[in-house]
């Protein structure tokens, strides 16, 4: 009993641990190249008041590699978390992140910001907003009889994405091809490039959002059960889905709107959760959450330096985690599917 | 003697269309009614309303002497525990995780099950006798282990009544009468009532003759037509009225030399 107890700390602190690893991992690699002793010198001298490491040295370490980093693990988190959660709750493992319109809205959004208001700023609130909305009519769409069945709710979802497809087609049509449509363009294929620290203000509802699936862990399982059998198990399914389906939009939306569209993680990296410890959500649901923020931190160390220009990240999370995925799946046998 | 379930005049309808019509039941702890009927005849809408899924228009159901409305819904789940007649597999859960999932209505707002929930749950599965497969996925079982594993997750839930939907369906003969054994097993050793829905006639033959407290109801276009013992409610009459088939009831005797009635079926009418 007592060495059980331990293993489950230690693995506690491993889940806890390996994000953190990976954002440190990221601070000595980048094209501007910082020398190992150079780092250190900078993280133990009180940001450099020392003067021992030059402005630029502080300046690529504090306020470029350190925020995006940070903001790739809480945003890889975010995703992979809320595809967790989706799956589980409405009992269909290829279902996304995205599933109930969070991407397309929130992709949407942000290119009504870049044609109409110039970009910059905007793009977030716009992005932030219009991806809650998308889920919210997803939501209400898919209501009958008082009641919001799973299949009419994913429905609704692909139904509500696809006309935010066809706004954010419309804007790129009216888009000034040489400025507004690149960056549109780009929007969707994600980058964690301009993140700096104003941007940590959205991790205030990715936070609550994970926070709302992490406490409501055990009742996913019990919701994937369907929705008869959750009630016959004593679960309030109206409320739980609605606090589940409430955490994931507000983790992916806060998390879209500061990178642009991920994809591929929301997907992959549960089953890759899925793989190493089984299908309890008690226990996926935080190696979710680490493996994301691992995953993406990574990616993005990746994107910034295996070219002389940026590689929008939404490319290589797919390009680079599907081997892998292949891998795993063969390695482990996909854990118990017919 | 423990009246555990009461329905009193219970009528529910679907907009535009009447299920149930003017319903009275009684379930005592200790006893299993089989309830029976055709296809579309409101038994699984029954069910539903006792699980308050629906609240009927009229009338009452009373669980333990309380409207089962009044119940908050995990309250509810210590009391009535599910047997689903068909359960989609989606994710490959272990086998002792699906059976904590019955003690889900025992943890908190946002909590799992505890250690000793698990002792629950290995009971359990022994009592049922699949607590081998504890740590296998429960979708590489056959499907009458799955209802076994359903099983155990109900009585994991520890509710002094357990309803099952037609649970020996999509089952072959030999594992329907393991199911049906360990039903009977489970009446003799613990103080539940089983409200069982089933469309076999020789069921509700098979627990009386196992010397099981049993009653049962054929049901028809939402009215109980029949209802009482077993001898007088599976009549050859009362099957052809309700199923619109002919059939015939002998007795026979088991190995030990007990009665043991027999339902033939010859043809509809």
């Amino acid at each position: 009993m007592n060495a059980c107890y331990k293993s489950v700390w230690l693995k506690r602190v491993v889940l806890i641990l390996a994000p953190v690893i990976a954002i440190c991992i990221t601070l000595f690699v980048g094209r501007y190249s910082i020398s190992v002793p150079e780092v250190f010198r900078a993280i133990f001298s009180d940001s450099g008041s020392f003067g021992t490491t030059s402005r630029e040295v502080n300046t690529v370490l504090w306020q470029l590699r350190l925020p995006r980093a940070v903001a790739g693990a809480f945003v890889g988190a975010a995703l992979a978390v809320s595809g967790a959660a989706f799956q589980g709750v409405f009992r269909n493992p290829l279902v996304n992140s995205g599933i109930l319109g969070v991407s397309n809205g929130a992709g949407f959004g942000a290119a009504l910001a870049i044609v109409y208001f110039g970009g910059g700023y905007y793009n977030y609130f716009f992005a932030f907003a219009f991806g809650i909305m998308a889920v919210s009519l997803s939501y209400f769409s898919g209501r009958i009889y008082g009641s919001t069945p799973t299949v009419t709710l994913v429905l609704g979802g692909v139904v509500v994405s696809s006309f935010f497809g066809a706004l954010t087609s419309i804007l790129k049509y009216i888009a000034d091809p040489y400025t507004q449509l690149p960056a549109i363009t780009f929007w969707f294929m994600g980058s964690l490039a301009s993140i700096n620290y104003n941007h940590f203000i959205a991790f205030v509802p990715m936070t609550i959002g994970i926070l709302m699936i992490y406490l409501s862990r055990w009742k996913i399982n019990v919701l994937s059960m369907g929705e008869k059998e959750a009630l016959a198990l004593g679960v309030d399914t109206k409320f739980y889905k609605l606090v589940i389906i409430g955490g994931a939009t507000l983790a992916t939306a806060a998390g879209v709107c500061i990178s642009g569209v991920i994809g591929w993680i929301g997907l992959v990296i549960p089953h890759i959760g899925r793989m190493i410890v089984g299908n309890d959500n008690t226990k996926l649901i935080p190696v979710s959450m680490s493996l994301g923020a691992c995953f993406l931190v990574l990616m993005d160390m990746l994107a910034r330096n295996i070219s002389s220009s940026e590689i929008p990240i939404g490319i290589l999370t797919s390009l680079i985690g599907t081997p892998f995925f292949v891998y795993l799946l063969k390695k482990t046998k996909g854990g118990g599917w017919r | 003697m423990n009246e555990l379930l009461k329905l009193e005049n219970v009528s529910f309808s679907y907009p535009g269309k009447e299920v149930l019509k003017d319903i009275s039941l009684t379930l005592n702890t200790g006893e299993i009614l089989c309830l029976m009927g055709p296809n579309g005849c409101g038994k699984t809408t029954l069910i539903d309303n006792i699980m308050a899924l629906h609240r009927p228009q009229s009338g009452t159901i009373l669980l333990s002497g309380r409207s089962v409305e009044q119940y908050k819904r995990h309250m509810l789940a210590r009391k009535i525990a599910f047997v689903p007649q068909i359960h989609d597999i989606t994710f490959p859960y272990t086998v002792k995780e699906i059976v904590m999932m019955g003690r889900t209505a025992y943890t908190g707002f946002f909590g799992e099950p505890a250690a000793q929930d698990e002792e629950i749950c290995m009971e359990a599965l022994r009592k049922v006798g699949v607590e081998h497969y504890a740590d296998k996925p429960y979708s590489q079982l056959s499907g009458g282990e799955v209802k076994m594993v359903l099983l155990a997750r109900a009585l994991g839930q520890r509710a002094p009544l357990i309803i099952m939907d037609e649970p020996t369906a999509h089952l072959d003969f030999k594992n329907e009468l393991i199911f049906l054994q360990t039903i009977v097993e489970l009446c003799r050793k613990e103080d539940i009532a089983i409200l069982m829905v089933t469309h076999a006639p020789a069921h509700a033959f098979y627990f009386e003759s196992k010397g099981i407290k049993i009653r049962a109801a054929m049901m028809h276009d939402g009215v109980i037509t029949a209802y009482g013992v077993p001898s007088d409610v599976v009549t050859s009459e009362n099957i052809a009225r309700v199923y619109g088939v002919k059939a015939r009831i002998d007795v026979t005797t088991d190995e030990e030399g007990r009665a043991i009635k027999l339902v033939t079926l010859f043809e509809t009418l």
